[in-house]
């Protein structure tokens, strides 16, 4: 029962961060549409390999949805069309016969080109570093049943817990803002009783970071609820907002 | 809050400011609704406040400088915003996948023109003196309530009366439900109706406002 | 050289106590003259590095990921066991020791799998103390779910994203201390070689995949926890980077393979769709609690499943093993899947699958109850496969999944080469001739947390702590010269065939030779075609670009040079293996029933492979398994 299609990628070519990048045109004929995204960049590397061109450069990993490690920007939008998806688990029954498929890196100055379609996304792991934790040692732990967590609150955690580090929140808001992937880590811990006791310390050291790697600053836009691909819900970033507000020094 | 200030602590300050120029506008809008109820109720109107000075100079300058504060942040973060998403231009392709309203979008550029807007009509109406030339109606003056209605009978300068307020009212129609969100009050339960709710106030403000010029074009005269 | 397990001596439940009192320690005030390098950041890796670095030790942490947070381990769905018994029915460390050596077929080391069961409590207390959030009860209690090979509810777990999450807790612990420097923080590097100086590991080769750069790192003691090698099939469960590489590597530089045949299949995995196809993807094992599997009684059954009644299905699973039904052990869900396929009634256009039915479940519970408890699997798999399982049975085909083999390690989690300790999936302890559901989790956080930080230290104490001086010993400039020859030789053969292409023929060979039931005969021929591809390998696979850039084609080639070395060892230890045991099936040794039929006279034993160079045989030594507590039986699950 398997569909092919053919497509025209337009896709930006760039040999690093420092060179200056452009779009490149190529064609991807008889695709199976029970593919999936990367496995199509996969069947067109292959081609261009043999041709003794470049391949496209991508970063991938598990390619379920989990790692993060995927994404480029499918005709504007982070992660393709397809909502709640990560590029990897966006499969090519989602075009159309014909379609030209402009492929771009996720463009913001805290995320560098590192080549083509691979940006450099470290930025996250030093907000992570700056706070993103509960300080606890090993073996310091009581045990499991020592607090109880209401169930809500342990749901509203495990929510925001979903992110999964991809970037596409800041690739498709209009100010480059890392506050949906901020507010997420933030809520989660901080949501609960484990990790309220430094919460104060966390938010403003997150958010400051935040605002140190250049990331831009939230004007309610809700791009990034849309592009995340797991759907992670904007009431985090008012739930941060509070945080902050409400931090004592 | 703590400093410096954070990004989200700076635009705690838009939204604060931006809610107490709610109030204004809202009680502005209340004053100027005077006007159709004829030349001495709005004058008296205007007198009243000129006998309440210095308080009314010292509300004056607490007015600009909620405006001004509210002007400097969001330049501030607008100007940061457009160097950390890299630039003017972006993505080839501009298609969104949320929803979001052109109100949203056209922010800076509605708040622009407001901005632009108010240093014309500061010269244009407080400044324009109450007894002058402009306030006369059938040769003699007819006080502030002159100047409005004078102005407002020349259709360029309702015009582009009109289009402010258009644009303050679409600025409003995203700004009143951003409050909420930045202040961080929890929305989302209620977030469509607040949605519908910050536009409806748009369209009221725009609506009010706009009034006054239509009322002195097409009914007045 | 002889194996020595250095298992402590004394009853079963008081080794690791006394061991730990026996162990030497390293005054606080020295540890932070010793450096150690951990290889990996999965839950092993990166549980390891922290609790290492909370110690008061210098740590370097490596992945080749560009962030610690998305080692593979991030895709684990199921849960993690503890023997908490919280459910209150009847668990204990005890039956949790009892079911992991059985359930690996009576081929893993009592003590370390007691110790395991021992410290798996505290390895949920301290998930939950860094923020874990596990499914809760009302109540705001821990919830349990049950797991294949268990009659117990001892599987805590995250909706369905238990090692994301748990994961998360490591990274976060990770992160915290390259916050205060303990840590240095190398992503995007990945290990080419082991430094091993009068046989002992002193450092290690790394390539900055960004630049291209080859370096050396020294250190006290270096720690692999680079997760399994589930590749070699090509298509697996396993991320697209997986490798063997650093294990492998290790084991030229003189570390044991041990019991590299042991492969796990897992029963719930989408069916393969297409020669692009590029990874498999698992369907939780949970999904068994609420599933029932079946196919159509008589083979070649085309109909849609909706049109086959209730008495021209079955439930082979229910019916052959009454008393665990949809929960048997994986290696037998897998092989009873395969059997029915291999008699024509697998269903799909494939033919290569079997239904994973939900009807049931949604009328018991209601479709609210199967979308809380599986909605993420549920929308994947539709994602994938355009059907939606609340309507159409799922089809489900095993696939590889996880990998029991590894460097062979003592009690100490230390290799054969002092100072080479390997955790989580590299190595080859815990799990024996099949690993069961949730128990992969557990063994990767109890070796990080718990086990490695002691013993680590007991041989530290005896080592003086080194400095940068080594790094101008000759061995670290010949293996730097040697990792930068491979590659520039990978770079010159300029042939006709991608990596992909090789990778693909090896996987297919692998699969079809030695998956999930192996003979003889199928072994030998593949152990004569390995070396060929191996050949053309080296002699046709066009890698394009140069070492000074991010080439991923260098990274992919690298790796799949590696299995092609690696695949020949398994496929050696499966032959010599002849007998058939957990994910080992031999053909030729079978129950009447079909099941497997292990010869314990012969083989209770773990196979360690000694490298003796490309194309010759290896060495193989045994490490004789005796069981003091466990009476070695049949495996039964009916
Ligand atoms: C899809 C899936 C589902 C699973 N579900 C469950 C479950 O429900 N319950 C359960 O108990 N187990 C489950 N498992 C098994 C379990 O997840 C893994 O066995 C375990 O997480 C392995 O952890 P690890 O730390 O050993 O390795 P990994 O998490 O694989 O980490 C390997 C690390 O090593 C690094 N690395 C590898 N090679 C190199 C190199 N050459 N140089 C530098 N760094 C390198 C990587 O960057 C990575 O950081 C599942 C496995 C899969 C694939
Ligand atoms: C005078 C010129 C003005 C300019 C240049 C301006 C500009 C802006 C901009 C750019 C924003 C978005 C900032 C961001 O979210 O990052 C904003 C928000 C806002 N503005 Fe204005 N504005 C002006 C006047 C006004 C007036 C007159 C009002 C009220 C009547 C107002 C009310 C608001 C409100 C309520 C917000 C939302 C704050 C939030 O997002 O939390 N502004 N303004
Ligand atoms: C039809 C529309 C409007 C009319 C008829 C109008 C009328 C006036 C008048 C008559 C004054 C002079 C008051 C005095 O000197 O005492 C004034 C002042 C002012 N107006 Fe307006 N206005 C209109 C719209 C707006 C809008 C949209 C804004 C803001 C965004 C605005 C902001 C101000 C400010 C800041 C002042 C000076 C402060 C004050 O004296 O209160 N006006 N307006
Ligand atoms: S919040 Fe969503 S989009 Fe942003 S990093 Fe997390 S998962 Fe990705
Ligand atoms: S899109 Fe950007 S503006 Fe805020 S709500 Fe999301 S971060
Ligand atoms: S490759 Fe892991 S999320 Fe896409």
């Amino acid at each position: 029962m398997s569909v092919t299609i053919n497509l025209t990628l337009r896709v930006w070519r760039q040999k690093g961060a420092q060179v200056e990048g452009h779009f490149e045109d190529y064609k991807a004929s008889a695709i199976d549409t029970d593919m999936s995204f990367l496995e199509m960049l996969d069947v067109v590397n292959e081609g261009l390999t043999k041709e003794g061109k470049d391949p496209i450069a991508f970063d991938h990993d598990c390619r379920e949805g989990i790692c993060g490690m995927c994404g480029a920007v499918v005709n504007g939008q982070a992660h393709g069309p397809q909502r709640g998806t990560t590029l990897c688990q966006l499969h090519m029954r989602n075009f159309k016969d014909g379609e030209t498929l402009v492929i771009e890196p996720w463009r913001s100055a805290a995320f560098p080109v590192i080549k083509d379609l691979a940006v450099d996304r470290s930025s996250f792991d030093r907000i992570i570093t700056s706070g993103g934790f509960i300080s606890v040692r090993t073996g310091q732990a009581p045990d499991a049943h020592a607090i109880a967590v209401g169930k809500d609150k342990a749901e509203l955690a495990m929510d925001a817990a979903q992110c999964i580090g991809c970037g596409a929140c800041v690739a498709a808001c209009p100010n480059g803002a890392a506050m949906l992937f901020v507010s997420a880590k933030v809520t989660h811990l901080n949501i609960l009783p484990q990790g309220a006791v430094e919460g104060d310390i966390r938010v403003r050291h997150m958010v400051t970071q935040m605002d140190k790697e250049g990331f831009g600053n939230c004007s309610n836009e809700y791009e990034c609820e849309a592009a995340c691909p797991k759907s992670i819900s904007v009431s985090n970033i008012a739930r941060l907002n509070t945080y902050l507000r409400k931090a004592k020094v | 809050m703590c400093f410096p200030l954070t990004s989200i602590s700076k635009k705690q300050i838009v939204a604060a400011t931006g809610l107490m120029l709610i109030v204004f506008i809202i009680v502005h809008l209340i004053g100027n609704l005077l006007i159709l109820g004829g030349a001495d109720l709005f004058n008296n109107y205007a007198e009243f406040l000129d006998h309440m000075r210095p308080g009314t100079t010292i509300a004056e300058l607490i007015l600009a400088g909620i405006f001004l504060s509210h002007i400097f942040f969001t330049a501030s973060l607008v100007r940061e915003n457009i160097k950390a998403r890299g630039g003017f231009k972006r993505y080839a392709v501009d298609k969104p996948v949320g929803d979001r309203s052109w109100a949203t979008r056209l922010m800076p550029l509605s708040g622009a023109y407001v901005f632009f807007f108010l240093i014309w009509h500061i010269f244009d109406f407080m400044l324009a003196g109450d007894e002058g030339p402009r306030s006369f109606i059938l040769g003699k003056s007819a006080g502030l309530y002159g100047v409005v209605i004078n102005s407002f009978k020349d259709p360029l300068h309702s015009i582009l009366y009109i289009i402010a307020v258009c644009f303050v009212g679409l600025h409003l129609a995203h700004g009143v439900e951003s409050v909420v969100q930045t202040w961080g009050l929890d929305r989302s339960k209620f977030s469509r109706p607040l949605v519908l709710a910050s536009r409806i106030f748009g369209f009221i403000i725009a609506f009010g406002f706009s009034s006054l010029p239509f009322y002195v074009m097409f009914i007045l005269r | 050289m002889s194996l020595d397990s250095k298992i402590p001596a004394g009853a079963l439940k008081d080794k690791w106590t006394n061991h730990k009192f026996n162990s030497k320690l390293v005054n606080p005030a020295n540890k932070r003259k010793y450096k150690i390098l951990v290889v990996g950041t999965g839950l092993a890796g990166a549980s390891a590095a922290a609790s290492l670095a909370e110690m008061g030790y210098q740590v370097s942490s490596f992945c080749f990921q560009d962030s610690p947070r998305r080692a593979h381990s991030i895709a684990a769905q199921g849960g993690i066991n503890a023997a908490k018994n919280y459910p209150n029915d009847g668990d204990s460390v005890k039956r949790l020791f009892y079911d992991t050596i059985k359930g690996g077929d009576f081929r893993a080391r009592e003590a370390n799998v007691y110790r395991l069961a021992e410290v798996s409590n505290s390895i949920i207390d301290q998930c939950v103390a860094q923020g874990v959030p596990f499914a809760r009860e009302y109540g705001g209690y821990l919830d349990n779910r049950s797991f294949g090979g268990a009659q117990v509810s001892r599987t805590f777990y995250a909706r369905g994203q238990t090692g994301q999450q748990l994961l998360l807790g490591a990274y976060q612990a990770l992160m915290k201390e390259v916050a205060k420097k303990t840590i240095q923080l190398h992503t995007r590097t990945e290990m080419l070689d082991l430094v091993v100086i009068d046989g002992v590991a002193r450092g290690i080769i790394v390539r900055n995949l960004v630049t291209g750069k080859i370096e050396s790192h020294f250190g006290d003691a270096v720690v692999l926890g680079t997760g399994g090698y589930g590749n070699v099939f090509y298509l697996s469960t396993n991320a697209k980077g997986s490798n063997v590489t650093a294990t492998w590597r290790a084991h030229k530089k003189g570390a044991y393979f041990s019991n590299p045949c042991y492969t796990q299949i897992h029963p719930t995995c989408i069916p393969v769709h297409g020669d692009y196809q590029s990874k498999l993807t698992l369907m939780s094992e949970s999904l068994r609690n609420d599933g029932r599997v079946w196919v159509p009684k008589t083979s070649g059954d085309k109909r849609e499943p909706h049109d086959i009644p209730e008495t021209e299905r079955d439930y082979f699973l229910e019916r052959k093993y009454p008393s665990f039904g949809n929960l048997v052990p994986r290696d037998i869900a897998s092989r009873n899947a395969k059997e029915q396929c291999d008699a024509g009634k697998g269903v799909g256009s494939s033919g290569q699958a079997v239904y994973l039915d939900f009807a049931d479940a949604i009328k018991r519970l209601g479709a609210g109850v199967i979308k809380e408890r599986y909605s993420n699997l549920f929308d994947m798999y539709q994602k994938i496969t355009d059907h939606n399982p609340y309507k159409t049975p799922m089809m489900i085909y095993p696939a590889v999944h996880y990998t029991m083999g590894g460097l062979w390690v003592d009690y100490n989690l230390m290799s054969n080469v002092p100072g080479l300790f390997v955790i989580g999936e590299a190595n080859f302890s815990d799990h024996g001739a099949n690993r069961l559901g949730a128990s992969a989790l557990m063994q990767g956080l109890a070796d990080g947390y718990f086990i490695l930080p002691y013993t680590i230290g007991d041989y530290l104490a005896k080592v003086k702590p080194s400095d940068k001086s080594v790094l101008a010993h000759a061995e670290f400039q010949k293996a730097e010269n040697v990792a930068a020859a491979y590659i520039k030789k990978l770079l010159s053969i300029k042939g006709k065939r991608t990596v992909d292409d090789f990778h693909r023929q090896l996987g297919h060979l692998m699969w079809e030779k030695c998956g999930m039931a192996r003979n003889d005969k199928g072994l030998r021929e593949a152990l004569k075609q390995i070396p060929q591809i191996r050949e053309e390998f080296w002699n046709n696979v066009n890698v394009l670009g140069t070492n000074e850039e991010f080439n991923q084609a260098i990274e992919r080639a690298g790796r799949v040079a590696d299995f092609l070395e690696f695949g020949e060892l398994l496929l050696t230890d499966a032959l010599t293996r002849e007998e058939s045991c957990g994910g080992h099936f031999r053909e030729e040794y079978q129950t009447p029933e079909g099941e497997a039929l292990r010869r314990d006279d012969l083989f209770s034993y773990v196979s360690a492979w000694q490298f003796n160079g490309v194309g010759t045989a290896p060495t193989l030594h045994k490490e004789e398994l005796t069981y003091e507590e466990v009476h070695l039986a049949q495996r039964s699950y009916k």
